[in-house]
Order: C-alpha cells, then structure tokens, then sequence
C-alpha cells in the first residue's frame, strides 16, 4: 500500500470523492485520467504497476513540520512505499511528467504572462509570442509553484496565495527580458531552434521588449508589497548585470578561477533561482531557518543547472542545443571543462588566445578539453552541487512536491549522463 | 567605468536631482527639519541614474550618435556596452531603491519605470502617425520624461514626512513643470541651431516623432501631412516641412501650452513656505520659459 499525502481537510472518503479531491484508488488508474495538480496527490495512472489502494488521511491542524514517520503512521504505511513513489514518477522521466503537479499552476502563469506583455502593444505582441512560445521550460515558475506547496504544507495553507502566482510571473518575466537582452549582448541569432527577437524584429524591439518586460517585473513586484521579497529580486536584478559585466570583461581571459566562475555562474544564474525558491517560502510563511535552506537549495540547483548546461555546450549536437555548438568557448566565454582543462593542458591556452583566428582552432580546443577530462570534472561539481542541493530539501516534509524537486535535481544531472 | 565618464561628464544639468534637493529643503522647513536625510540625498541619486540609464537606452533605441555635443555611449562603444550600461544602472537604481525600505516611494519609482517604457513603445509605434491627438502627446510626454520629475518631488515631500495634500501638491508641481520642460525642449528641436542643441536640429521630426509644434501645425495645413508621410524622402522635404511648422503658428501654439503648464506648477507651489528654495523652484519654471523666448 502507498501513502500519499492528500491535502484537504475532509478525512474517510468515498472513492467519487477521492476523485473530486483529486486522489486516486486502485479501481481508478485506467479509467479515471486524474488531474490531481490542484490537490497535491501524487498522480500514479498507467504506469504498469500493481494498483495500490491509497488512503487520504486528514492534516493536522496547524503548522508543524511533519516528520516522514508521522506521516505515514497516519495511514499505517511503511517507509519503503515512498521510495516506489520516486521510481515511479522517475520513468518515464521528464519535465512534464515532474511538473506534473503543478501543470495548472504553469497553464494561468502562460495565460497571464502572454496578456500582461501584449496589452501593451501588437509588436510586442508578437515579440511576446515568439518569446513565450518559443519551447521555453517554465522551469523557474514549476520551481516557485513547488516550493510554494511544498512548504505551504508546513504551515497549513491550503492553497497557492496571489503573492506566490505573481512571485511566479515576476521571476518568469525577469528571466525571459534577460535573455532577450542576452542575445543582443551575445548578438545571438538563435536560441531554442528559433530566431531570437534582435534577430527577427532588430535590435531597437529587443531592447524595448526587454525593458519593457523588466519595468512590468519591477512594478508587480512593488506591488506584492513585502519588503523583504523586494528587496531579494531587487539583488537579483543588480546581480544579472554584474553577471554580465564580469563575463563581458573576462572573455579569452585563460586566467580565470574556479571560483571566479562560481560567482559568475551565481550571478547569471542561481541568483533568480535562489530568489525563486525563497521567495516562495516568504510567502507561504515558513521560518527563516526553512526559507534560508530553500534559498541554498534554489542556489545549488541553479549552480549544478549552469555547468550542466556549460558541459553540454560541448557535449551536444547543434541541433539539439538549438543553437550552434562549443559557443560559449567561440565568444571566449571560459566555463567549467575549459577552466579544468586549462590546468591540465597548456596548449588550450595558445588556441584560446588566439581567439580561434585559425580555422579549425575550435574544434581542436574543444577536442583538447574532452580529452584531458574536463568534462569529467565538470561533471563532478554538477554532481556535488546537486548533492548539496537534495541535503537543502531535508527540512520538507516528504510529500510529492518535495519529491519533485529531489527529482528535478537529478533529471538536471541526467542531462550529462 | 568609460562610459560612465562619458555619460556623467557630458554636461549634464542634473535638474532632477536638484529638484529632489529644492523640494526636499523646501518641505522640510514646514515641519522643522535642518538637513537633509540619507533618504533624501539616496533619491536624489536613484533619480540621476534613471534618468541617465534611461538615455543610454534612448540612444540605442534612437539610435542618435550625439547627446550633449558629444558622442553618445553606442556610438563610442557599441550598442552592447549601451545596453549592458543602461541594465546596469537600472539594476543599481532598483536596488538602492528597494534599500529605502519605503514601499510608498518604491511603488512610485516602480511605477515611472514602467512608465519609461510605455512611453517608449507609445513613441514608437506611433512615429509619422499624423492622427496623434494632443492628449495622447501630452500622455507620451508624461511616461517619458513628468512621471519621473513628478515622483522625484513626491518622493522628495514624502521623506520630509510632510501631509498628503502637500505631498500630492508636490507631485502635480513635478508633472506641470515636467510637462512644460518636455513642450519646451520639442520647441527648441525646431528653433535651435545644431550647435545650441548638440545633436542635429529638427531630429525629432526627421525620425517622425511628431511633437506639440507639429501637432499643432498639422491642424492648420494639410499639406504638410503629406510631406510627414513621405517620410522625408525627398531632399529638402524636412526643412520645407520645419517652415510650414514655423509660418502657420504651430511653434506659438506650443509656447502657450508650454506656458499653461508652467502656470499650473507655479499655483501648485503656494502650499509651501515662502523660502529661498520654494523661490527657487518658482524661477526653474520660468527659466525653462525663458528657454523659448
């Protein structure tokens, strides 16, 4: 038998009601599709396991951390079951299928973001749906709607406030205008398989659009009111410009460190993400101790995030980056495998200083760093990062949303398996 | 760092922050204060750097080579140092104003930032449109340049801790004489020589942003609706266009428009002590007249 964490407040239900709460029972997999995102219960349909009979049981009522044990008492489950739960939401594994339950969540979150950038104007309208719907995650926003339940939980709220929706928007607005303003810093003509905005409607629209959705974030975020929060996205915003800076004043520089590279990394990349993640547990009201420990898990996750990410600039087809290959190293942007590689192989030096004049230097430096095991390094601090990131969750209690963000962390470092 | 230099040095009459400075001081003597707070002279500040980060991204989206008789930062430095220069103070000035801890202040920035970029997009979309109306001029010329003046002196009365109705008196003082600033300085796109502007004379028109002068002439005589349209394609078209501007009016139609609003911020200022500085904010506005004399 499974326990599974259902979060309403009615206790001993009918299996109709189970449906109308959003859980699920045995008899239910193949005929009843359940949207269960709203409620917090994990969906099990058609996965070709045995049916298993799950049980609501009632919260208690108000806020405490509820221990694994305690949970599963209630419903006189043992620990083991919720092992399974990971095996099975891991395959198949996907982002869809981890977002799974907060799909609805992510579904208002494009229907409000696509009206707050198109009020405005019809070019931008259409600068709004080539952003919006140009095969973008949402993976920022799922963070904030995870956490948001996950820690909501603690607390007994039951349900997502209008500060965790907005924190949302707000952090997916900010993501998207650094990327538009990005791309004409990089003068990038693709990104995602698609032309990027500078690209399709000049430089003049990117800019505007970016500001424009940079403005909007600023506004809606003053507006939420909370100082603290304000102040965190605030950092961020400053954050992303020093990021770029740093990495515009260091390109070809085969002296950068490790380190150097971290903070980079924090500040293009990680900031928002930490912010994300701790935002959303300002605004479920958890203590500080949780909020602090969902920021070093949205800090973790962001860092493990950009070298995995930084690793597969090397390691993917151009096709399936949507962008060309071994980019970054073109534009002498030196990431994790470059700075490994660089201890072990002086000769990259040479091609990286050269600034790739010579045809071929490219591909003979990205073969240089695959040879000497930079990859490979890099591919242990992603791990490393990820480990710190799953120890920052152990202060949620276990219930799906936890599990999800667990998951997240490792379907990012499956990317580079 | 260079650009920086570029953009601070270039002769910058730094009107908004001394605004913040005179309204502050000018409020501040109605309940007491002898200095200026770190809140005071912090606004003062966030407000420069809005302002200046505003017009390094003007320029991009302008794409204009002069500002002040010199070079603007995209064109010494490319468009990527402008825009990453312009975020950068964007990002600092949002942070020092999320640091003032004051939510009331922080919503009315938040607010102007916003407004920047509708006015922006307002322009944009609307260049060699010669259905523009007054109001919907009068609206742009509000995001792109009062809004911020007028957060600036309701920030300013807001730190000295002064009542609404001073506060709210404050913030139409900033829009009325924001507003006359604006006419005034589309005027003076039409009556100053390159020299006197430090940038190309007439450029306004030339990109089909239609001001006050503009709009009004456009009342008066049809044909220059068709010289507008063409887009200036012909050559001498733009200064055949500037004398029907000139003949039919539409400069002394805007000087009366820049002279009511300049009216409504002098009445806006009978609330406050009469002081050195509430002087001074008087003669700020007629000053800026004087400009168009």
């Amino acid at each position: 038998m499974t326990a599974v964490a259902c979060h309403n407040l009615e206790f001993g239900r009918t299996m109709l009601d189970f449906l109308a709460c959003g859980c699920t029972s045995n008899a239910s997999f193949d005929r009843f599709p359940v949207r269960s995102y709203a409620k917090g219960a994990v969906r099990n349909v058609n996965r070709g396991y045995k049916p298993r009979k799950l049980v609501c049981f009632q919260p208690e009522i108000g806020p405490q951390t509820k221990t694994p044990e305690a949970l599963l008492t209630a419903v006189t489950a043992d620990t083991p079951q919720v092992l399974d739960l990971k095996k099975e939401l891991r395959s198949p594994a996907s982002l869809t299928n981890l977002f799974e339950v907060v799909a609805e969540d992510l579904q208002t979150l494009n229907k409000n973001l696509q009206s707050i950038v198109g009020a405005e104007n019809p070019v931008l309208m259409s600068a709004a749906e080539q952003i919006f719907g140009a095969g973008g995650k949402r993976m920022r926003p799922a963070l904030v709607f995870l956490v948001s339940r996950a820690t909501a939980e603690i607390v007994g709220l039951k349900e997502l406030t209008k500060e965790h929706r907005r924190l949302a928007e707000i952090i997916e607005m900010i993501h998207t205008a650094s990327l538009i303003h990005d791309d004409v810093l990089d003068e990038s003509d693709m990104r995602r398989g698609k032309e990027t905005l500078h690209q399709l409607y000049g430089t003049r629209v990117a800019v505007l659009a970016g500001d424009f959705m940079f403005a909007q974030s600023s506004w809606y975020l003053a507006n939420l009111e909370n100082l603290e929060v304000i102040k965190l996205i605030s950092q961020v915003i400053k954050d992303f410009a020093s990021g770029e800076i740093k990495q515009a004043s260091s390109l070809f520089d085969c002296d950068v460190q490790l380190e150097e590279y971290l903070i980079k990394s924090y500040y293009k990349t990680a900031s928002l993400i930490s912010a994300s993640t701790k935002g959303a547990s300002i605004f479920s009201g958890v203590n500080s101790y949780i909020s602090e420990q969902m920021y070093q898990y949205g800090k973790n996750f962001g860092l493990s995030f950009q070298i995995v990410d930084d690793i597969l600039d090397f390691t993917q087809s151009a096709e399936q980056l949507g962008k060309p290959a071994g980019s970054d190293l073109a534009n002498g942007n030196l990431t994790a495998p470059v700075i490994f590689a660089l201890k072990k192989e002086a000769r990259l030096r040479d091609i990286i200083e050269s600034e790739f004049c010579d045809t071929g230097s490219l591909e003979e430096a990205i073969e240089i760093v695959k040879r000497c095991g930079g990859i490979h390094r890099a591919q242990d601090l992603a791990r490393e990062k990820a480990n710190l990131a799953v120890q920052n969750l152990q202060c949620l209690p276990l219930n799906s949303f936890r599990i999800a963000l667990e998951e997240l962390v490792k379907y990012n470092l499956e990317r580079i398996k | 760092m260079s650009a920086a230099e570029q953009i601070f040095g270039a002769g910058g009459k730094r009107t908004r922050p001394a605004l913040v400075f005179l309204v502050s001081r000018a409020t501040a003597e109605i309940i007491g204060f002898r200095e200026l707070t770190k809140e005071h002279r912090r606004l003062a500040e966030i407000i420069e750097m809005i302002h200046t980060a505003s017009l390094i991204h003007d320029d991009v989206l302008d794409e204009s080579d002069m500002r002040r008789g010199k070079e603007t930062v995209h064109q010494l430095y490319g468009t990527r140092v402008a825009v990453l220069a312009g975020d950068f103070m964007f990002a600092q000035s949002s942070w020092y104003l999320a640091n003032l801890e004051n939510l009331e202040v922080i919503k009315l920035i938040s607010q102007v930032i916003k407004d920047f970029a509708s006015g922006e997009i307002k322009q944009a979309s609307s260049l060699f449109d010669c259905d523009v109306q007054l109001d919907e001029y009068l609206l742009k010329s509000y995001y792109k340049t009062a809004s911020l003046i007028a957060a600036s002196t309701k920030g300013a009365a807001i730190f000295s801790g002064v009542d609404s109705e001073i506060s709210e008196q404050m913030y139409q003082y900033g829009k009325n004489f924001g507003l006359s600033f604006q006419v005034v300085d589309d005027i003076l796109d039409f009556t100053q020589s390159a020299e006197d502007l430090g940038k190309p004379s007439a450029s306004d028109l030339a990109k089909g942003n239609l001001t006050a002068p503009v709009i009004f002439a456009l009342e008066k005589e049809t044909k220059l609706r068709d010289i507008i349209e063409s887009e200036f394609c012909e050559s001498g078209s733009l200064e055949k266009a500037v004398d029907i501007i000139e003949s039919c009016g539409g400069i002394d139609k805007a000087r009366e428009l820049a002279k009511s609003k300049a009216e409504l911020a002098l009445e806006n200022l009978q609330c406050l002590p009469l002081s050195s500085f509430r002087f001074s904010l008087e003669e700020m506005v007629k000053n800026n007249l004087e400009r168009i004399r």
